[in-house]
């Protein structure tokens, strides 16, 4: 096998112009799914940020509260009621409130979300944090997201500006990301200070206490079961709350990443982009690989003439399919993992490149060239040796 | 009525006709490359089926070198393309190298052609290849992928192009560019060699030279060669002469005896 003449890469690279163009053409293809797929991955992955730096096994909610959109708390005592059944080892509040910022150096307004919780609860999985929790004990002290959205101004430590009208000294920053729920950005403050900024603000808002939470947090007892105990709890519990496991198909980060595809229309537009992108290059390869059997219609019936038989021939059409879905994955993917760090820095969406999804374009860029070549090859098919004679 | 049975069943429509031909074929001989008896061959079906070979009977023994004549649409490329397993044949006997081509399916003709070598008018040489590597394609339906090399390269030699083994077509002459066809044709020693016009597309030296170093390599390695040719300069490089008018064997002759009836004719 290797020692034969390798027909299909020679022909492909013979004309090198020819071969850029088809090169670059696969590439540009690749990247745009990529580029689709890597929106719509975003889109949802940034949903999940918050959520999945969440600091404990079973999460209670409001049962009103279908998504982190909806501003829904529950009564605070339920954590307490909590706290005696075997199995959790600790259960902690996490206080969320949307408020104005001021950016420093625009003097506008943007709304973005504060998280705050007793400082000495590990609520977050965010390493930042503890770095800071003598300091985050002053009053009208918050620590800022630096993946928040450029409307809010710089995102350094230093930073004095209002929140809720109320003057607020930003003294360290963390590393988070934006979603639906978070306006421009986030903060990070103690409950102590939340309580300053929430408590009382004014007729039209709601006011905020320790009477109620957002989000509950429950670490378990190593090894215990965290499903059966997620089972007792929601038994116990009234039904005003919801106890859901963290993790697992039927977990709060699905839920809640179920909850955006199933009601925006963000996976359908940017699954029809993508698959648009994918029938583009089906017809670019098409046009690439019937162009080349054309261009060498009579040396392709000579070689039937010598005793080749069709499956060789297409064999030779399969192999340049593959070679450039290869080689114009290669580009293709390296300019989309720019462009992913670039627009997830300007839009603060987070674009991840995993293996999972790099593997599954790849395959989708070769069935793309394999669908191509399967239909350029009923070309190669329908040369007549006979033809060839006498011209 | 023969219009309603081919219109009916257009490809058994003449095996009806076949006993009222009534023409009984004579047995298998080992000494000819190609046995042919009465051989027709339509193109189309229905209406538009068009007869192009009507009973042609032709046997041509190893080793000789035949040159076809003929005027153009004669069917002398539907003949040589019929021999060449190139169509699938239905009406008479088609004997090549001993194999009977008629009712064989695309398969099988795919065999019996690697047992010849075709030269066509345009020497169909894969641009993107070396003259070694085009001809290298055809030691490759061998299997002999060790020696393929050393096998194109001594081919190549013997056609006078030892020294532009490693260019492409593109940097040889057109007649260069033939005998890398013809290489490649030979290069498996086939025991029947096929060409059609192959020196149609050259310039008077070297369609000389191409067929003088194609006679001279037949002869050496004792194939049977069938060439279809207009140019009168070449015949004397032939055995034998055959002409084809309208799709019938209209002479059978020697190149001396051919050149007089010619010259009969022209005077
Ligand atoms: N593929 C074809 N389909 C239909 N008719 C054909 C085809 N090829 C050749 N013919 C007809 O068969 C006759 C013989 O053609 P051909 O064998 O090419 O003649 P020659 O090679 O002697 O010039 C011509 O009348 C031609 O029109
Ligand atoms: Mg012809």
């Amino acid at each position: 096998m290797w020692k034969r003449t390798p027909l299909a890469l020679l022909n492909l690279i013979h004309d090198r112009r020819k071969f850029l163009t088809s090169v670059g053409g696969v590439a540009f293809a690749v990247l745009l799914m990529f580029l689709f797929s890597g929106f719509k991955n975003a889109l949802y992955d940034s949903q999940l940020q918050l959520l999945e730096r969440l600091n404990g096994e079973i999460i209670m909610i409001n049962r009103l509260k279908t998504n982190m959109f909806v501003p829904r708390a529950f009564a605070r005592r339920r954590l307490y009621q909590v706290r005696s059944f075997e199995g959790v080892e600790a259960a902690y509040p996490l206080y969320i409130n949307d408020a104005n910022w001021r950016n420093p150096e625009t003097q506008q307004t943007r709304p973005v979300r504060v998280l705050a919780f007793n400082l000495a609860d590990p609520i977050l999985r965010i390493p930042e944090v503890s770095h800071y929790l003598a300091d985050l004990q002053l009053p009208e002290t918050a620590l800022i997201d630096t993946n928040s959205r450029p409307e809010v101004g710089p995102t350094i430590a230093g930073i004095e500006s209002e929140l809720s009208e109320r003057r607020l000294k930003i003294i360290g920053t963390f590393t988070m990301g934006t979603d639906f729920a978070s306006g421009n950005g986030n903060l990070i403050m103690s409950d102590q200070n939340f309580l300053r900024y929430f408590a009382d603000r004014g007729p039209e808002e709601d006011p905020r206490s320790f009477a109620t939470a957002d989000l509950g947090l429950i670490q378990v007892t190593p090894g215990f079961p965290v499903d059966r105990l997620v089972e007792t709890l929601q038994a116990a519990l009234p039904n005003d709350v919801l106890v859901l496991p963290r993790d697992g198909p039927e977990g709060f980060v699905i839920r809640e990443r179920r909850y955006w595809e199933e009601n925006t229309n963000i996976g359908f537009v940017f699954t029809l982009l993508t698959s648009m992108s994918f029938f583009v290059g089906i017809i670019l390869v098409y046009q690439i690989l019937y162009t080349d059997v054309a261009d060498h219609w009579a040396e392709y019936a000579t070689l039937k003439a010598m005793g080749y038989s069709n499956l060789f021939l297409l064999g030779v059409v399969l192999q340049e399919a593959l070679i450039l879905s290869i080689l114009g994955f290669i580009p293709g993917f390296a300019v989309g993992g720019l462009l992913y760090t670039v627009t997830g820095n300007v839009t603060g969406l987070l674009f991840q490149m995993t293996w999972g999804r790099i593997l599954n374009l790849l395959g989708l860029t070769f069935v793309m060239c394999l669908v191509s070549g399967a239909i350029a090859v009923r070309k190669v098919q329908a040369t007549d040796p006979a033809e060839v004679f006498g011209g | 009525m023969e219009n309603n049975v081919g219109m009916i069943t257009p490809s058994g429509g003449a095996t009806t006709l076949a006993p009222a031909q009534d023409q009984s074929l004579q047995p298998p001989n080992p000494d000819l490359a190609v046995q042919i008896q009465h051989l027709d061959y339509f193109f189309g079906s229905g209406d538009l089926r068009k007869q192009a070979l009507f009973d042609i009977n032709l046997a041509l023994p190893r080793g000789q070198i035949v040159i076809m004549t003929g005027p153009s649409g004669s069917g002398k490329t539907t003949l040589v393309s019929l021999i060449g397993a190139l169509r699938t044949v239905r009406q008479g006997s088609l004997r090549v190298l001993g194999q009977e081509l008629v009712g064989l399916g695309e398969r099988d003709l795919v065999t019996v052609r690697r047992n010849i070598g075709f030269i066509f008018q345009g020497h169909n040489l894969f641009e993107s290849l070396t003259a070694r590597q085009n001809v290298e394609m055809s030691v490759e339906l061998t299997g002999q992928f060790n020696t393929k090399r050393a096998q194109a390269e001594a081919m190549l030699g013997k056609l006078g192009l030892a020294d532009r083994v490693g260019y492409k077509p593109n940097a040889l002459s057109g007649g260069q560019k033939q005998r890398v066809a013809i290489a490649r044709a030979l290069v498996n020693h086939p025991q029947l060699v096929l060409a059609d016009e192959p020196t149609a597309a050259l310039d008077k030296q070297s369609g000389r030279d191409v067929v003088t170093l194609l006679q001279t390599l037949a002869r050496e390695e004792g194939c049977t060669v069938l060439m279809v040719t207009h140019d009168n300069r070449i015949l004397d490089v032939a055995d034998r002469i055959i002409n084809l008018v309208d799709g019938r064997l209209a002479s059978d002759t020697s190149p001396d005896g051919y050149l007089q009836a010619n010259a009969a004719v022209t005077c």
